[in-house]
């Protein structure tokens, strides 16, 4: 099969999968205790105007009907309206999405510019210090949990060593999301690079044992040369799938880092739409959620398919 | 009001990690430092909650109606004690011999933001607005027959029977002045970027980041406001706003944590301010629970209940002990009224009256993850535990708590109230009326007696026989103890000591026109 013919046929299986999301994540979200009208009104709200705006947002329907009114919006292409602010939960969805991309985007780039040099280092210097080194610290610190680096890091870098950093936020134009978004996306990276940084070095080593490598070396190329135009290409086509894995399940964690560095991404929205009980903006985020990990698995697939042209689509 | 509660686990492990640099902060708390104030200048206040809409008669959320208040202004408005009322786009008010009729006159040269000049047509447009929202605060003008307007700067209210609140409910947010038929827009266009008379207009706003107001050129009260604009942004991490306001990106930190009170009173740049407030903390005793509905076993309980161990491990030692289901900034609030303090051999007294001498078992209410509720829960479990009562725990969400307790699917659970009007009638008719619409705080508790009370006292127009029915009142209610009454506890701001004019009122708003950077 072609790569066109693979990629339609992939983004064709989206439609069962989105629709299955759809029924999951509704009915799930309204099997959770808790109610939306009460959680926005407060303790201090009598009965009555809890009831009143339960039947003003049709929350008093039976669930089915619900259902069906959602997704008849949503085959128009209207994803409901939020229950807390009163505007178009794809509107909110579209606003937070681009932050989120650019906090997995940089955190991903980050990392693979940690986990390329520091496993080449360690593959070339196998089982001395340097590659003892490379491969415990930071395994060390994928040990820590993500909002407590965050705080160090923002202790450190946005406020005793001279405020190099921001402390949270995004930023405004190219330069400034650069800047907010460095301690974030370094965050991220600092929690992937470990096991980057484990299948490249791996994988450098196997690549080292090949035939071509020692062909390569007999004919006199620069250690370096070897290395970069030989070994790392060869070896870095598992790191890809690996890398792909892990920005699938990073969609979901940056829900932590975006708290943490006040990041208004989507991830931050999930969260607090949980906690208000804003239902359609939870459904909306989900669905948006589930499209981006299958997008994300599907460029993988084709990352590694460009980058090894033994892999054929079926 | 309803505030909301932020992601624990973060919390606690943040504040550790902050705990390492706790040594670094130098110095004491700067006390703010009288001078003249400059104009210019603009500040950013970090919240825990974003606002959620900046309709002023349909929402319940402290985070959007503090920034209302700063556009939208009422005819009379709670003074700095909140409990007395001083004009403020009136400048004074005449009430009829029967009470039915109040007569208001408006300051003169007040001027919305778009530079119109306010009437009395504005006036009973936004009044008649407000009491018209059956879903929002309407029901607090309940008492209004209809308004009339003889001349611009004359505004008559007709009252449908003596309503002794009525002053109070006119300074509620709610009923803040607009312009008349929403300057040409519609409603919902009108509150996407409201306009009022305050010092402050609508500038911008970023869903989820930030709301910006800049000054209003046409503020009637001269030279003010002093500051070109102020910002609220949305960080609902705890310790990144601490952060955040120690590294100078924002100027004011609204709630930080009890526990980081002390550390912030001893950090270089922070003035940590605890401002008295309106909040009391309650346990809430449902009486269909057949051993609460019991009148010595509720005794019981209120009488076991170590408020003082609260106040230590919880507020850290900066709350007092509730004596009253009302608290100390309300009107008519009674300091004599001593409640049922904590007595364990009169707690064991008042178990052996019951119907339950050897106790009996009882589930509690806790919001999941709320750390507040979890160390009260345990103090009250170890009390209980001395008369017999075997407290177990039922953790819900905070969402589902609110929801239970507003079902009344508990036994013993928490909450709190804050006041919305400098009068106690809104608090007490949702305490103690069963047909309050809350039936009674969610308790069940039905005495007739406190109910008729609090009848009387509605439309009582004589302040001093006012406070003698609440005062009786407040005795009956506590010894009925159909609340725990826990503690008052302040409102926390930590703010950069070169904001200065910064006061947080017991109703929770600020005067934000008053504020000036040094």
């Amino acid at each position: 099969m072609s790569l066109g013919g693979y990629v339609v046929r992939r983004l064709l299986q989206l439609v069962p999968i989105a629709l299955g999301v759809t029924i999951l994540v509704f009915f799930l979200i309204h099997l959770v205790p808790g109610d939306p009208a009460r959680t926005i009104l407060g303790n201090q709200a009598t009965t009555v105007r809890v009831k009143l705006l339960r039947h003003a947002w049709g929350l008093d329907r039976p669930l089915p009907v619900q259902y069906l009114k959602f997704m008849g919006r949503l085959l128009h292409g209207d994803l409901g309206t939020s229950l807390f602010y009163s505007v178009g939960a794809g509107r909110l969805v579209l606003q937070r999405l681009p932050v989120t991309l650019w906090l997995i985007g940089f955190g991903a780039v980050l990392a693979v510019a940690i986990a390329v040099p520091l496993s080449a280092f360690a593959a070339t210097h196998r089982d001395r210090l340097p590659d003892h080194i490379v491969r415990a610290v930071p395994l060390v610190g994928l040990g820590f949990p993500p909002f407590w680096l965050g705080i160090v890091l923002l202790l450190t870098f946005g406020l005793n060593l001279g405020r190099l950093f921001p402390v949270g936020g995004y930023g405004s134009g190219f330069t400034g999301h650069l800047h907010s978004m460095f301690l974030p996306a370094l965050t991220v990276a600092l929690g992937i690079a470990p096991i980057l940084i484990r299948s490249l070095r791996a994988g450098l080593l196997e690549v080292f044992e090949a035939e071509y490598i020692t062909t390569a070396r007999s004919k006199g190329l620069p250690e370096r040369r070897v290395l970069i135009r030989h070994a790392l290409r060869n070896a870095i086509v598992s790191t890809v799938s690996v890398l792909g894995v892990n920005i699938g399940y990073l969609v979901g964690g940056t829900l932590v880092i975006e708290q943490v560095y006040a990041i208004p991404g989507i991830g931050q929205l999930m969260i607090n739409s949980i906690f208000e009980r804003d239902f359609p903006v939870v459904q909306a985020v989900t669905l948006v959620f589930s499209v981006m990990v299958v997008l994300v698995y599907l460029a993988t697939d084709v990352a590694h398919a460009l980058l090894d042209p033994r892999v054929r689509f079926d | 009001m309803k505030a909301r509660r932020p992601l624990m686990f973060l919390a606690l492990a943040g504040t550790a990690a902050l705990g390492v640099t706790a040594a670094t902060a130098l110095g004491a708390g700067h006390a703010q430092k009288a001078g003249t104030p400059k104009r210019g200048g603009s500040i950013t206040i970090a919240r825990i909650e974003d606002s959620q809409s900046f309709d002023k008669t349909n929402v319940f959320q402290n985070e959007s109606i503090w920034l209302t208040e700063q556009i939208n202004e009422t005819l009379y408005t709670a003074g700095k004690d909140g409990k007395t009322l001083i004009p403020w786009l009136a400048t004074s008010y005449t009430r009829s011999k029967d009470g039915k009729t109040y007569t208001f006159k408006l300051r003169k040269g007040v001027k919305f933001s778009n530079g119109r000049p306010m009437t009395s047509a504005d006036v009973k447009f936004s009044i008649d607005d407000a009491r018209a929202q059956s879903k929002g605060w309407g029901y607090l003008d309940a008492a209004i027959k209809n308004i009339t307007t003889p001349d611009p700067d004359t505004v008559v209210f007709h009252l449908k029977r003596q309503w002794a609140p009525f002053l109070a409910d006119i300074g509620l947010f709610a009923n803040g002045i607009i312009p008349n038929h929403f300057a040409g827009q519609t409603r919902t266009q009108f509150y996407k970027h409201p306009i009022g008379t305050g010092p402050f207009m609508w500038d911008k706003r970023v869903i989820g980041q930030s709301v910006t107001f800049k000054r209003n050129p046409f503020y009637w009260q001269k030279g003010k406001p002093y500051l070109d604009s102020v910002t609220w942004t949305f960080v609902t991490d705890e310790n990144t706003r601490e952060l955040q306001l120690r590294g100078g990106q924002i100027q004011i930190d609204e709630f930080p944590p009890f526990n980081s009170i002390s550390k912030l009173q001893h950090t270089s740049g922070v003035t940590m301010s605890l401002f008295p407030s309106t909040r009391t903390d309650y346990l809430d005793i449902n009486e269909s629970y057949a051993p609460l509905a019991d009148v010595h076993v509720r005794r019981a309980i209120s009488l076991a209940i170590d408020r003082n161990a609260i106040i230590k491990s919880v507020l850290f030692g900066h709350g007092t002990p509730a004596n009253s289901f009302l608290p100390p900034q309300v009107p008519f609030y009674d300091a004599q009224s001593p409640g049922l303090q904590y007595n364990i051999a009169q707690a064991k007294a008042e178990m052996a009256k019951s119907k339950y001498p050897k106790g009996f078992k009882v589930t509690l209410l806790v919001g999941a993850g709320a750390q507040v509720e979890s160390a009260m829960g345990q103090i009250l479990q170890q009390s209980l535990k001395q008369i017999g009562i075997d407290v177990t725990f039922h953790q819900e969400d905070t969402s589902t708590e609110f929801n239970d307790i507003g079902k009344r699917k508990y036994q013993l659970g928490f909450s709190y109230w804050t006041m919305d009007i400098a009068d106690p009638d809104e608090l007490v008719t949702f305490a103690i009326d069963p047909a309050g619409g809350a039936g009674s705080f969610y308790t069940g508790y039905d005495n007739p007696a406190v109910v008729k009370l609090s009848h009387e006292a509605q439309v009582q127009p004589d302040p001093a026989v006012r406070a003698k029915l609440y005062a009786q009142l407040q005795v009956k209610a506590a010894n009925d103890a159909f609340l725990g009454f826990l503690y008052y506890s302040p409102y926390r701001w930590a703010y950069s000591s070169k904001v200065h004019g910064f006061f947080v009122e017991p109703l929770g708003n600020y005067h934000l026109e008053n504020v000036w950077l040094g």
